[in-house]
């Protein structure tokens, strides 16, 4: 008995002992992301991994958006100003320095804007936020820079929060693997498939952060990764499972700036029918859905952008759950000839968020219950683009199609073009006068520009009814009590190391 | 001997060119990459300028001749997705797979051996029937259900090992003992049934008049002669391995060449598929040939 007694023992101190050599240190953290980061390129940053690994805290942008207050606030521009309608001017800070010891100055920036919209690099921040925009960019001395764009950018101090500031000795036609940048924290180590390390930097031109290392882990099962902070292993989980978030005490919910909708196909009929669009959006009960199938506190969607952004229709009314008046509305259009029976198939996309093909099933039924001849079809990702991007299949279907948009950045330039203009690579509407809305928007300043996103969305989604739009969607976000961090809707995309501190 | 390796070599070769033929021409019926990587928003020029900088608008055949004439100066092509050579992609993948399938073969064949001739030798009796019963409910355990169950029994509630990842030999624990199970199960099972013929034999008989220890009888007489089919099952079991342990790989973020299979599948990376297809499938030709040579050191009646 003595022995076994031992033997236990000598088991738990042995355990014990493995635990302490796993966990971190004091001042560091361990970062748990839901997938390896395939390339550390800085202007690969647009993918959210590559971004919470590297944005802000590797390499810095010129100006930086706050997505809590809205407004932009300087980085490595201390001030920027119009000079004319297309051409801004930008004042860097001074006595910045990267991480090779090389000082910042104005023609690292144009090296940096040249190389991320450069079409041989194929970067995603150039490819997503400056396609079709042109820049000369001129350095007028060390510390100041003018850009110029055609067409013109009213929001450019907007779009350059986007794009990370790499020294001019970077490789200008391939993707570096050891970022260089001027952040708070210089990339240190990448073993490829186990982690990325970051170390403090001491020449950082800002404030000391209070984290000294960071190790970032890679871990696609949520089960796995929210254990890892139970045992002291990892310190934050940026993306959890809403059935792995069940600690109140290391859980947090945050708004992850990505709403669900389904596109209603408005050329093909019966959906050509605004009848039929609106009894599609009277069919479908949102509260039954939260707390159940989605978390209780994603908030019902009456437009494709959250309330923070700017543009955001306040007046809009999330649809009433009213399946009597949507069978009124269908028993009208089929009195008018519309064929109202026909198969509506419904297109989803597997994984496209927790829970994605519960969801789908759900609102199928709930479509039936209201008297739509609805049958819904999975895809993966690859065969979903087909049916989501442009060019759509010839002899197409009516169909909805389970879809979700991500917009961070507080303007709705970044959902409006792709998703309603004619010619946006998703867009199923062909109405001149939303295009023309968009166009103005999208030339237009301030206030102006602010009601004309709002009279964009109402004429969308309050009059045409081109969406079933859903759910402003949550994250969930575990972190070690040890630590003092509160994720926002940037986590989805920046996860900056100098917003954490240690109890 | 050389003319046998030469034979193998010739068949595995033919068997490769059709491999890569196969592959090149079904994955790419799979669909066009371009949606997958570049973002939603992406103008039709920016998709078209990917295709192009890939060379995807170019004819089928085109694009195969291209491969061949690179894979014949041992060029894999680019990784669209990690942006470097595909070959030092899977190479990088490829020995963490390699070691994890030798680490957890070489402990399942020691365990099934000693415990399959045990039970072997007094069938019908208690150890028999409990090994019977554990080594059935092994096969059939799933491993996504073993591993998960695992981390929160000996990682969360004991604290005794990590609950994943790579660094020390403790994160080793868990990876391979999920991936022991199964193979073990079905290993046992064939050591036990080759055995029970085996000491049924009639120079077992011989042995056990001329009064040869028991020990002796089961692991020098009669388990040499009992190897031939449990050889074939490891083999089996170890290619299966070799191709990764996409499951276990996964759940316990190990960076193994099943995982970045299907990685790749998903995203269309066909240089890393076609890449790691082939190094795969030359390290199973490498294992069978071990086999068939492992075949004539077990039974001197084989000559090749």
């Amino acid at each position: 008995m003595q022995n076994v007694i031992k033997t236990i023992i000598g088991v738990s101190l042995l355990g014990a002992a493995i635990s302490s050599a796993y966990a971190a240190g004091d001042q560091d953290v361990r970062i748990v992301l839901n997938e390896e980061l395939d390339v550390v390129e800085p202007c690969m940053a647009a993918r959210s991994n590559v971004g919470r690994v590297i944005l802000q805290n590797v390499n810095e942008t010129l100006t930086e958006f706050d997505a809590q207050q809205g407004g932009l606030k300087p980085r490595l521009a201390t001030a920027w100003e119009q000079l004319d309608e297309s051409t801004w001017r930008f004042k860097l800070r001074e006595g910045v320095k990267f991480h090779n010891g090389e000082e910042l100055d104005a023609r690292d920036v144009k090296f940096s804007l040249e190389r991320t919209v450069d079409k041989s690099m194929i970067c995603e921040v150039g490819v997503k936020y400056f396609g079709g925009t042109e820049m000369a960019i001129k350095v007028v001395d060390d510390q100041t820079l003018e850009v110029t764009t055609t067409p013109a950018q009213p929001i450019l101090p907007l779009l350059f929060s986007t794009v990370p500031i790499v020294p001019d000795s970077t490789p200008r036609n391939e993707f570096t693997r050891s970022p260089v940048g001027t952040g708070p924290y210089e990339f240190a180590q990448w073993n490829v498939g186990q982690n990325i390390i970051l170390k403090r930097s001491n020449s950082y031109w800002g404030e000391q952060p209070a984290v000294e290392t960071a190790t970032y882990l890679f871990r696609s099962d949520s089960a796995v990764a929210a254990a890892m902070v139970q045992t002291g292993e990892a310190d934050i989980v940026p993306n959890i499972a809403v059935q792995d978030a069940t600690n109140k005490d290391t859980d947090f919910s945050y708004p992850n700036s990505e709403t669900a909708r389904l596109r209603i196909d408005v050329q093909v009929s019966p959906l050509d029918d605004r009848r039929v669009r609106e009894a599609l959006n009277l069919a479908i009960d949102r509260e039954a859905l939260r707390g159940s199938i989605l978390s209780a506190d994603v908030i019902p969607a009456t437009q494709l952008v959250v309330p923070t952004t700017s543009g955001y229709n306040k007046d809009l009314k999330v649809w009433p759950y009213d399946p009597t008046r949507a069978k009124k509305l269908l028993a009208a259009a089929r009195a008018d000839g519309v064929p109202v029976d026909a198969e509506i198939k419904m297109i989803g996309r597997t994984n496209i968020y927790p829970n994605a093909t519960e969801l789908m099933e759900a609102l199928m039924a709930m479509l039936q219950d209201a008297g739509f001849n609805a049958s819904m079809q999975m895809y993966d990702v690859a065969e979903w683009n087909g049916l989501f991007i442009k060019p759509f299949p010839e002899g197409r279907k009516p169909s909805v199609l389970q879809a979700q948009h991500d917009n961070a950045k507080g303007d709705a330039v970044f959902t409006a073009y792709g998703k309603y203009h004619s010619q946006g690579g998703q867009s199923v509407l062909n109405s001149a006068h939303v295009d023309e809305l968009i166009e103005q928007a999208t030339s237009a300043s301030g206030e102006n520009r602010a009601s004309l996103w709002q009279q964009l969305f109402a004429e969308v989604n309050g009059n045409i009814i081109a969406d079933i739009p859903l759910f402003h969607m949550v994250g969930y976000t575990r972190v070690n009590p040890r630590l003092v961090f509160e994720p926002t809707i940037a986590t989805n995309s920046e996860l900056q190391l100098s917003q954490i501190s240690f109890k | 001997m050389s003319s046998f390796i030469g034979r193998r070599s010739l068949s595995s070769g033919i068997s490769l060119i059709g491999l890569i033929v196969l592959i090149f021409f079904l994955s790419r019926l799979t669909g066009d990459p371009t949606g997958l990587y570049l973002p939603l928003d992406a103008s039709l020029e920016a998709r078209d300028n990917f295709r192009v900088v890939h060379g995807l608008n170019d004819p089928l055949i085109q694009q195969f001749g291209r491969y061949v004439a690179d894979i014949l100066q041992l060029d894999f092509g680019e990784s669209i997705r990690k942006a470097r050579p595909a070959l030092e992609v899977v190479l990088e993948a490829f020995p963490w797979t390699l070691w994890l399938a030798a680490v957890t073969l070489f402990c399942v064949t020691i365990a099934a051996i000693v415990i399959g001739s045990l039970a072997a030798f007094n069938v019908g009796g208690p150890f028999d029937r409990l090994s019977g019963m554990l080594s059935l409910a092994a096969a059939s355990a799933p491993d996504f259900w073993i591993a998960i169950l695992g981390i929160f029994l000996f990682s969360v509630n004991l604290g005794w090992v990590p609950t994943s990842g790579t660094g020390t030999v403790w994160h080793w624990v868990l990876p391979v003992s999920v991936l022991f199970i199964r193979p073990f199960g079905l290993i046992m099972q064939v050591v036990r049934g080759s055995m029970i013929n085996a000491l049924s034999s009639a120079y077992v008989k011989t042995a056990r008049a001329k009064g040869v220890k028991e020990r002796s009888i089961i692991f020098v007489h009669a388990l040499r002669n009992a190897m031939l089919p449990v050889v074939t099952v490891i083999g089996d079991q170890a290619a299966g391995m070799l191709n990764g342990a996409v499951v276990v790989e996964t759940i316990f973020g190990f960076p193994g060449i099943g995982k970045l299979m299907i990685d790749s599948i998903l995203q269309r990376d066909f240089t890393v598929v076609l890449a790691a297809i082939m190094v795969t499938a030359l390290a199973i030709f490498l294992m069978n040939l071990l086999i068939d040579l492992l075949y004539a050191v077990l039974d001197p009646r084989i000559r090749y």
